[in-house]
């Protein structure tokens, strides 16, 4: 079969084939010869000092091939927002000194079989000198709270936001709110857990690090730092990847002590796959909130003022912690015209486990707070949620007050749309009930997205490079990491596109340090728009090379000809010249002999944010869309059902629509879970729901109908129109089923997840 | 230890086998059909689901020595002949219903089971028959569509 144009065409999945035979392979199933398993030892204390390791009894026991701790490294400490935040980098791939949560790696051991390596772990023995614990972010701001790192106060991030004037603003208000809002933590749940094999080569001292990872160029950056290496001798490889959502986003200290520990066994490749409770307990998880919300608004709707506080718990260190306070802050500025606003996030050190990125960021958080806050300031003034969102939500070619270059924006036409196909005229506000004990409702919750965020270096390019080899089969390098969200298959339809070809001539190799060029990776919906870009530069680079030869074989201007349909035609007249293959047989013939090798870079046009106000155009373009929840509560329950979800989303154009709607639809069930159910719980540092069957993600009777519309802006940046979309969905999802519950039944639950026990207690309270 | 011999995809494989070990390890560790997945070693995931019989069974749970003499379905022998694609994968293909992938191979099996015993499932039944199997990237939509399309195929 021959797709030509295949953008905005549905085609399968380059990978989907390998996918359903069960041949995709993925770093969980790797295996060499000789290949040894890795295991970490924990903390098992949330806050103690390390008075002593001794690892000889281990290191005796027969099996046993290496043990590393702290004392086998440079000691250099690793973060995530290194660039703009230097004193986030708190973290040490093995901790020497102190241990701040329970879970904390201090050693590391490979062995020939799984039992050696656990009973080595158990040989280890570390001498604690236990320190006093915090675990409520409130009680660690407080003076004299156990200091968990240098930070005054444990506050290990300070954002603030100002522009206009807040005060005055909300005294010209006709009617000023407060709410506090409350947002508890959760997991990623990628299938595949994490799994790295590191092998290190004698010969060179270089590294070779397989990983299951969004970013494997950032990888490889903490890598060399904290091994005190260069990055040209670390090599990291990326193959399919089961899933990610922000979770693996950074280096992790199993990716780094895979590799020492091959060194210390002289070479050997060693595997260490956490177990799924290390990968609900042990590597990152979304930041827990208390968001606190006052604004002002006039009778006719305006926003006068938005002030707020976030508190979040960020655990023992801070990982992606300033984007995700930024995120949880800043968001705001793309949704709704606001000229006063004050907005202060603090994301304080606790002793429970690391938070760190999580699909949207802080924007799942800030989402549910102010899209709840926006339906009951309009309700405060009897308007129309639809109509207030109408009246203050951004337009398009708007330069918002913190400086943001809104180009192309859907996010009105997204309202309309959303308010039309749902019948949100008919149905908001109506009595409806369904019987005696049940209730229906309507909500709405909007929502942006950036498509990149500078915050982690000081570009955000991404490359790629295309080659078309004799026999007209073409190669396409990228850095970018497709971990399941299809950026294979859209990159494999740009250039396809671009180049006026068949989708199926090209093949994707994508993501190892040595071979692709460098991407940032896979976040902040940032691929199909920055990567996009590059790879259609590419593209358009390998198809001027060969159109330079055949011009000048035919003494025709290059300009003039162009490739559609696997033919290089008149550009003018669409005149067939010669076929695509015969063009790629003049290319490499003795007259010519022209390789054809097309590359192509992209760096969004963004200014950098400046950190102590929020001002900073952070993304090249935005996207936008406006979601309705349909649901229907039993009052005497307490049990919500969502009846239908419509999405309506500014995605500029789908390179792939049904990828697309993939996007929308599993945000959209995520966000579900985390409306319903999902809770990641803590005791005393420890997680008390650490398995499926405890941390319960919505299965497949959890699923709902789903109407997802797309509206088409056309993004002048985005390659072919099309703009990031991955993350967006998922931010409105629980405001617009706590809102619908509202119009059903009269309560609004600010506390996730909205339990039938809530449900019942706030009827309960609404009733007496 | 114990000698048994295991049907894995129609071919017979004679084995030593530990007592505990499970037939997860078994089919990935020895046998190299890496298709199979697991997500949680528990049986909560459904991402080691194969077929025993025709049925589907979590391979993470079963001992492998309770699997002799019957006959075990991976991934990889779910396609007619090499080269071709069962109607199941086919559709799943077709519907957008892989992302990561990493799912699939058990969603796959759980819903041949299904067609096996049900040839034309409603949308709740098909949604009941995977429940086990958990997927984060799709939301269930597009592979309950894949398994209804499957269904007319294979009529």
């Amino acid at each position: 079969m021959k797709t030509t144009s295949p953008v905005g065409k549905s085609v399968p999945r380059i990978d989907a084939r390998l996918k359903v035979t069960g041949e995709a392979k993925f770093v969980f199933d790797l295996e060499f010869p000789g290949m040894l398993v890795g295991r970490m030892l924990r903390s098992p204390h949330a806050h103690a000092r390390i008075v002593k390791i001794d690892t000889s009894k281990a290191e005796k026991l027969p099996g046993v091939r290496a043990v590393v701790t702290a004392e086998d490294t440079p000691k250099i400490k690793f973060g995530s927002n290194e660039y703009f935040f230097p004193y986030t980098v708190d973290q040490l791939p093995l901790e020497s000194e102190k241990v701040r949560y329970i879970g904390d790696e201090i050693a590391a051991v490979a062995a020939v079989d799984e039992e050696t390596a656990e009973k080595a772990l158990s040989l280890i023995d570390v001498t604690y000198e236990v320190l006093p614990a915090v675990f409520d972010p409130l009680e660690a701001m407080k003076p004299g709270a156990p200091a968990i790192h240098s930070a005054m106060n444990n506050i290990g991030v300070m954002l603030p936001v100002h522009f206009g004037n807040p005060d005055k603003g909300l005294k010209e208000a006709d009617y000023v709110r407060e709410d506090i809002f409350t947002l508890p933590s959760a997991a990623h749940c990628a299938l595949e857990p994490h799994v790295s094999v590191g092998q290190y080569e004698l010969a060179t001292s270089r590294i070779t690090l397989w990983t299951s990872t969004q970013a494997p160029f950032k990888i490889r950056e903490a890598m060399a730092k904290t091994l005190r290496m260069a990055e040209a001798d670390i090599r990291v490889i990326k193959l399919n990847v089961g899933g990610g959502f922000g979770g693996k986003l950074e280096m992790f200290p199993m990716d780094f002590a895979a590799c020492l520990l091959s060194k210390k066994s002289g070479g050997l490749p060693v595997k260490i796959t956490a177990s799924r409770t290390e990968v609900f307990s042990f590597t990152r998880r979304k930041h827990p909130m208390i968001y606190k919300l006052k604004s002002g608004v006039k009778k006719d709707g305006t926003i006068t003022a938005i002030t707020g506080e976030v508190i979040a718990d960020g655990g023992a260190y801070c990982s992606y912690g300033p984007t995700v306070i930024a995120a949880a802050t800043m968001r705001l500025f793309m949704v709704y015209k606001i000229k006063n606003i004050r907005m202060f996030g603090s994301r304080v050190y606790t002793n429970n486990p690391v938070c760190g990125a999580i699909r949207g960021f802080g924007g799942v958080q800030s989402g549910f707070a102010i899209e709840s806050h926006m339906d009951m300031l309009a309700r405060g003034i009897g308007m129309d949620p639809v109509e207030f969102r109408l009246k203050n939500a951004t337009d398009p070619d708007t330069l918002t007050v913190n400086k943001m270059i809104l180009s192309s924006n859907g996010l009105k036409e997204c309202i309309r749309k959303g308010a039309e196909v749902s019948g949100w005229k008919e149905k908001y506000g109506r009595k409806k009930d369904e019987g005696q004990d049940t209730a229906r409702g309507i909500g709405l919750g909007i929502a942006a997205d950036v498509m990149g965020s500078k915050m982690y270096k000081s570009h955000e390019s991404a490359g790629t490079i295309i080659k078309v080899e004799e026999d007209g089969s073409v190669y396409l390098f990228t850095g970018a990491a497709d971990t399941g969200q299809g950026s294979d298959t859209a990159m494999a339809q740009i250039a396809a596109q671009e180049m006026g070809i068949a989708y199926e001539r090209i093949r994707v190799k994508a993501a190892d340090t040595e071979i692709t060029p460098f991407d940032t990776g896979s976040f902040a919906s940032r691929v199909t728009f920055i990567s996009g870009n590059a790879t259609r530069n590419a593209a358009r680079d390998a198809k001027r090379q060969v159109l330079d030869v055949v011009g000048r074989e035919l003494k025709l201007d290059p300009v003039s000809l162009d490739i559609r349909d696997e033919s290089v035609v008149e550009a003018a007249t669409g005149k067939v010249l010669l076929s695509f293959d015969q063009a790629i047989t003049l290319c490499s013939s003795f007259n010519y002999g022209q390789l054809i090798i097309g590359r192509g870079s992209y760096n969004p046009k963004t200014t950098p944010i400046d950190f102590r106000t929020g001002e900073g155009n952070i993304s090249g373009s935005y996207g936008f869309e406006a979601q309705i929840a349909e649901v229907e509560v039993n009052k005497k329950t307490g049990r919500v059902r969502v009846l239908r979800m419509y999405d309506v989303h500014d995605i500029g154009y789908p390179i792939n629509p049904v990828s697309v709607h993939g996007q929308i639809e599993g945000s959209i069930i995520m966000g579900i879970g985390y409306t319903f159910h999902e809770n990641l719980r803590f005791r005393d540092g420890k997680v008390l729901n650490p398995n499926f069957s405890k941390y319960r993600i919505p299965r497949s009777m959890d699923r709902t109908t789903i109407e997802s519309i797309f509206v088409e802006t056309n993004d002048p940046q985005g390659p072919f129109g099309a703009k990031g979309m991955g993350e967006a969905s998922l931010l409105p999802t629980a405001a617009a089923i706590a809102n619908a519950i509202f119009d059903a039944v009269g309560v609004q639950i600010k506390d996730l997840p909205i339990t039938p026990q809530k449900v019942l207690a706030a009827l309960k309270s609404v009733r007496t | 230890m114990k000698t048994i011999s295991l049907n894995v995809n129609g071919k017979v494989y004679d084995l030593q086998v530990r007592d505990s070990e499970l037939l997860i390890e078994t089919l990935r560790e020895r046998l190299g059909f890496k298709g199979t997945k697991y997500s949680c070693l528990e049986g909560e995931c459904g991402a080691c689901t194969v077929l025993v019989d025709g049925k589907n069974m979590l391979s993470c749970l079963m001992l492998t020595l309770d699997a002799q003499d019957r006959k075990i379905t991976t991934i990889e022998g779910l396609a007619p002949s090499q080269g071709e694609l069962h109607p199941i994968q086919q559709a799943f293909i077709d519907e957008g219903a892989v992302q990561c992938g990493f799912c699939t191979p058990g969603m796959i099996l759980a819903a041949k089971s299904l067609l096996d015993k049900t040839p034309e499932p409603g949308p709740e039944e098909i949604a009941r028959a995977l429940d086990g199997n958990l997927c984060r990237c799709t939301g269930y939509v597009r592979i309950i569509s894949a398994v209804e399309s499957a269904a007319r195929k294979l009529k």
